[in-house]
């Protein structure tokens, strides 16, 4: 097993947990940011693979570019909600690969925060953001899902309502409930639920329409940083 | 962000604004004594409307309202407590619910301050000075976006203006079916443009030695004696204030009677030691204010 | 022993085997030279430079050698190429990598693992020697191209490279930001010593500089020599890159002169003083009339005044002008003087809070969207990519005009016919221009504005643009057209107006808009207005010259 998927594990059995522990036991609303340390904590071992990785200026600027546009996505449509945000994050851990995809979008989520105002839920967003590319990486490796447009398109969608609008969502549980109870959490759920739906609706559209051809883009960048020996074509001549 | 540069704490190194701010939103999220989060409330506010002006001013003339409609509120949910006020909708509205929702509210909006100035004060630069050598690349990636954002954001405007002088870009009486297939043209059309930008910067970081070894970081905040001395107070008030939590001087419970641990002695102590620690970045903003006054009235 | 040597290098590049992009080039660069290489976009010139700094060289099959100070390039460590040869590209924005001016400045250093003492000694230095001081702790993003060109050299810089390679580094900025980094390189030249390889199509700036130029095509060095000579070897080889030499070289051999040419304006004047020393018996060509028409004119602007916010200053501060129908109307002024803003209010995109904009007869606010985009008024933006949406320019066109015939009938138009099945950014800037116009002109605009067309392309597109410019007007398509670009307004435009504090100031013929001017004007007319009446361009210049010998005889 690679090391960093050891460091994972540790964290997610033994520091996540540890970390939950202390926060019953420390007084007042501790949960408010111990919340936010738990997501905090999972973003390590990521961060630490990254790192170690050392990867060259060509992909470096590959994942700034597309974290970026995550960024953007939210201003480039006028409408409210429909963002295809996530798209462009799961499109980069198709492309990839999910270590790479979850660096997209925990630093899109990042950057984002650096312009819209950082908090609390911050880290929860990185995190949240960071899974979408994760599953997307997983579910599109090796083949395990062909890359056609309409079934990224769909996973996608179901992905941003099923697990990253609700992990989402859970950060607005814990930072704004005066008192955790199912029945709030339920009703913050639901709440969102129109949000992540429209959310996966414009990533569906979004796949549907671009998919491959952004896939195909990105694969050429992969490609060409794969090569040994310096990898560029282009000269502008 | 102007006003941030004329703020004397904002100059410190980041270092000193890190302590401070995990200080006061850990402390701030930990504390319910209803005494406490009056101070850092009232501290938070300060330092706010220091740091946004006018623009400040507006903003907590907002949120000041939203304390009192939640502490309003509250009662109208939670029953719990003893001293019945008046009974509405048939149910009892208590002066403990009462206080347990201004708790809560001012708490909230304490960190939604505390946060502000954070964002105020921690810039990008900061962030990177404090975290550069941890996760190296990670900051670069963040730089990288910092600066990719904007440029799209101008790229986006021009593809969207360009567009709309051939007559095909959507206008605002577009329908929403237009508007989002032309959003998501310009989208694509943007994310062809960037990764093409993207090869030019690739190879000027590589002409530029990139990858070659081990990278330094160029300092652009420096450690001076003022910092020490500062991190060191900030070490020593948190420190009593620990002590304070540690030893029950900051609980406090709600129903069924209002009780929030007496502030006496030790107590007493630990409290001053709480607001002495966040009325600190407002005190060095004084303080240079008045040090300017007087210096330029000796003129 | 000479800096770079280049010995025998013939290079292809994979994707095109049989058609190598380099052949045969032999050069040696000498330590402290200024040497420029130009030649036609697509010569090879790029290639070339690439070759000199391993880690940016393309793949492809290659054979020859190159040394640097006696080695094999190849042979350099990654870390001595990094620090030793700097290397300055096109684009002034894609090059920079961070988000502070400082941080940019030492991102090279860092990369290097510089020491703290040393980098902020090399930091400061260079903040000094650039004029960077007063904006160390902005934004990039706040910086104009040029002052983002400057901070890409002085981020070079900050590494004391002992080369400098500069790949068409003013091409996207405007001509004063233009001409001030020139002299900045040029200054590196004079007081460090560094060695200078360039290219360029702004000649007339570097040649009076440089040492050395050498002239490639197709891949070959075709001429190497001094700037002085080189135009004297490429007239008579009648290589088209002749007509890319600076106004005074093109004048002198074009009007029969021998031996050293003169580079600058100054000395031009001198040789035309020497030439007629009690002034010409012909100073004047007879001057152009434009037909005068009752035609009502196809755009009328009256008093347009227009801001982008309520608290911002005006940008257009009562512009008034009339565009006469099927003319081909250039307007010139200084950067950030509203030009662009002009034209976006011309679409309606700008909307003036007084005023009034008349499209062929009827105010442009009366137009539907779809009646004015369509067979009446459509925009080139200055940045040709902006209009690129899809895989291919086929796809492109076809996005404006279903009508297949009618694609390939633009696309032939415009010289786009073989490039219709690539990918718009595969496509060279002046390829990009026209592809965007076919896209344009498939609206079937009766009035079509350009905004800076010539930008960042060389002489000989602006050559074939200027070509497809004199089709639409023939067509009848009347054409407003923003521009820096003195040269080619004076060459082409039947109107030139000058816009300058938000208003046009003047309008006039360009014979005689630039004949009364005598600094924002074109270097023909610097050079010989002191013998010559309303000479704008170098071709008038040498008819002038032909008369006046005719005459003599």
């Amino acid at each position: 097993m690679k090391r960093s998927r050891i460091l994972l594990l540790i964290v997610l059995l033994v520091v996540v947990p540890a970390t939950l522990f202390l926060s019953t036991r420390l007084p007042g609303r501790s949960y408010y940011l111990m919340s936010a340390i738990v997501a905090l904590e999972i973003l390590i071992p990521f961060f630490a693979a990254y790192e170690k990785r050392r990867p060259q200026p060509r992909e470096l600027v590959t994942v700034a570019v597309l974290s970026a546009l995550a960024v953007i996505a939210r201003v480039a449509i006028p409408l409210p909600n429909f963002k295809p945000t996530f798209a462009v994050i799961m499109l980069a851990g198709i492309a990839f690969g999910p270590e790479t995809g979850f660096i997209v979008g925990a630093i899109g989520a990042l950057g984002s925060d650096f312009f819209y105002g950082q908090g609390p839920f911050t880290p929860w967003q990185m995190m949240a953001y960071g899974v979408a590319g994760v599953l997307a990486g997983f579910a599109f490796a090796r083949g395990r899902l062909p890359r056609k447009n309409w079934i990224m398109g769909l996973f996608c969608f179901l992905c941003t309502v099923i697990v990253v609008g609700p992990l989402l969502d859970t950060s607005t549980v814990f930072l704004t409930l005066s008192k955790i109870t199912w029945s709030g959490a339920l009703t913050l759920y639901l709440s969102g639920l129109w949000v992540n739906l429209t959310h996966g609706a414009a990533c569906f559209v979004f796949l549907l329409l671009f998919g491959s051809v952004i896939l195909e883009k990105l694969e050429r960048v992969r490609n060409r940083y794969g090569m040994m020996e310096s990898d560029e074509n282009e000269d502008g001549v | 962000m102007k006003r941030a540069e004329n703020d004397s704490f904002s100059r410190c190194h980041p270092a000193v604004g890190i302590v401070f701010f995990l200080g006061a939103i850990l402390f701030g999220a930990m504390i319910m004594h209803p005494l406490y989060i009056l101070a850092s409330g009232i501290c938070a506010l300060v330092y706010y409307c220091l740091l946004n002006g006018v623009k400040g001013i507006k903003t907590v003339a907002v949120l000041l309202p939203l304390v009192i409609v939640i502490a309003a509120v509250n009662p109208l949910f939670n029953h719990e407590g003893e001293h019945v006020l008046f009974q509405i909708f048939g149910r009892p509205y208590t002066w403990e619910a009462l206080i347990y929702g201004a708790s809560l509210a001012g708490m909230l909006v304490t960190m939604l301050l505390w946060m502000g100035c954070y964002n105020a004060v921690m810039t990008s630069d900061k962030f990177i000075t404090l975290f550069g050598k941890a996760i190296p690349t990670i900051s670069l990636l963040l730089l990288m976006v910092l600066r990719l954002v904007p440029n799209l954001l101008r790229k986006i405007r021009q593809l969207a203006g360009a567009r709309k002088c051939i007559g095909r870009g959507a206008g605002e009486k577009s329908t929403k079916r237009q508007q989002a297939v032309d959003g998501m043209n310009v989208l694509s059309a943007l994310i062809s443009w960037a990764l093409e930008g993207g090869v030019v910067t690739a190879d000027s970081m590589k002409a530029r030695g990139y990858g070659t070894g081990e990278r330094s970081r160029f300092q652009i905040f420096r450690m001076t004696a003022r910092d020490i001395v500062l991190l060191v107070l900030l070490g020593t008030l948190a420190a009593a204030v620990i002590v304070a939590i540690a030893r029950d001087g900051t609980t406090a419970e709600f129903a069924p009677v209002v009780t929030a641990a007496p502030i006496r002695g030790l107590h007493a102590a630990g409290f001053a030691a709480y607001c002495a620690f966040l009325i600190l970045p407002v005190a060095l903003h004084v303080k240079e204010a008045i040090q300017w006054h007087i210096s330029r009235s000796r003129i | 022993m000479a800096h770079f040597e280049i010995k025998d290098l013939t290079f292809a590049y994979a994707a095109a085997k049989d058609r190598p992009a380099l052949k045969d080039v032999t050069l040696s660069v000498g330590r402290g030279e200024y040497m420029v290489l130009c030649g036609r976009s697509g010569s090879g010139k790029t290639t070339l430079l690439r070759h000199l700094k391993p880690v940016l060289t393309p793949h492809g099959k290659r054979s020859g050698e190159i040394l640097f100070n006696g080695i094999s390039v190849k042979q350099l460590s990654e870390r001595d190429q990094a620090a030793k040869i700097g290397y300055v590209m096109q684009n002034p924005d894609d090059q920079i990598v961070t988000d502070k001016v400082w941080h940019e400045l030492a991102f090279g250093l860092e990369s290097l693992g510089c020491d703290q003492k040393t980098m902020r000694a090399r930091v400061a230095e260079m903040a000094c020697y650039f004029g960077i001081q007063d904006w160390f702790h902005r934004d990039v993003v706040n910086l104009s191209g040029g002052q983002k060109q400057l901070l890409n050299l002085a981020s070079i810089m900050a590494m004391q490279p002992e080369v400098l390679i500069l790949d068409e580094p003013t091409s996207q900025l405007d001509p004063i930001a233009a001409s001030d980094f020139l002299n900045t390189v040029r200054k590196i030249n004079l007081e460090l010593g560094t060695t200078i390889i360039i290219t360029e199509h702004r000649l007339e700036d570097i040649f009076p500089h440089a040492d050395r130029a050498v002239v490639m095509e197709g891949g070959c060095v075709i001429a190497d020599d001094a700037p002085g000579r080189i135009g004297k070897l490429l007239y008579e080889q009648r290589s088209p890159m002749f007509t890319a030499m600076p106004a005074p070289v093109r004048i002198y051999y074009g009007a029969g002169g021998t031996g050293e040419s003169p580079l600058t304006v100054r000395e031009g004047r001198r040789w035309l003083s020497d030439v007629y020393p009690d002034g010409a018996k012909i100073n004047a060509l007879p001057e152009i009339q434009l037909p005068e028409t009752d035609e009502e004119p196809a755009l009328i602007l009256k008093e347009l005044w227009f801001r982008y916010e309520k608290d911002s200053p005006d940008i257009m501060r009562g512009v008034s002008m009339e565009v006469p129908k099927g003319s081909l109307f250039a307007i010139v002024g200084g950067n950030g003087a509203g030009k662009s803003t002009t034209l976006k209010a011309i679409c309606g995109i700008n909307r003036p809070y007084r005023g009034k904009v008349r499209v062929f007869g009827k105010p442009v606010e009366k137009y539907r969207s779809s009646e004015l985009f369509s067979r009446c008024l459509s925009m080139l933006p200055q940045d040709p990519k902006s209009l690129f949406v899809k895989k291919t320019v086929r796809e492109d066109l076809e996005e404006m005009n279903p009508d297949k015939e009618k694609v390939m009938e633009t696309a032939r138009l415009c010289q786009v016919e073989e490039l219709l099945d690539s990918h718009p950014y595969d496509l060279s800037g002046g390829e990009q221009q026209r592809a965007a116009l076919a896209k344009v002109l498939l609206t079937e605009p009766r009035l079509l504005l350009l905004d800076e067309p010539t930008k960042g392309i060389d002489s000989f597109f602006k050559e074939s643009f200027a070509g497809i410019l004199a089709e639409l007007k023939a067509r009848g398509i009347t054409v407003i057209m923003v521009s820096h670009d003195v040269e080619f307004c004076a060459r082409y435009a039947d109107m030139v107006s000058m816009f300058f504090d938000g208003q046009i100031l003047t309008t006039d013929t360009p014979q005689r808009f630039f004949g009364g001017n005598s600094f924002y004007t074109t270097a023909a007319n610097r050079m010989s207005r002191h013998v010559f009446r309303h000479a704008v361009t170098a071709e008038n210049v040498i008819e002038l010259i032909r008369l006046n010998e005719g005459g003599g005889e």
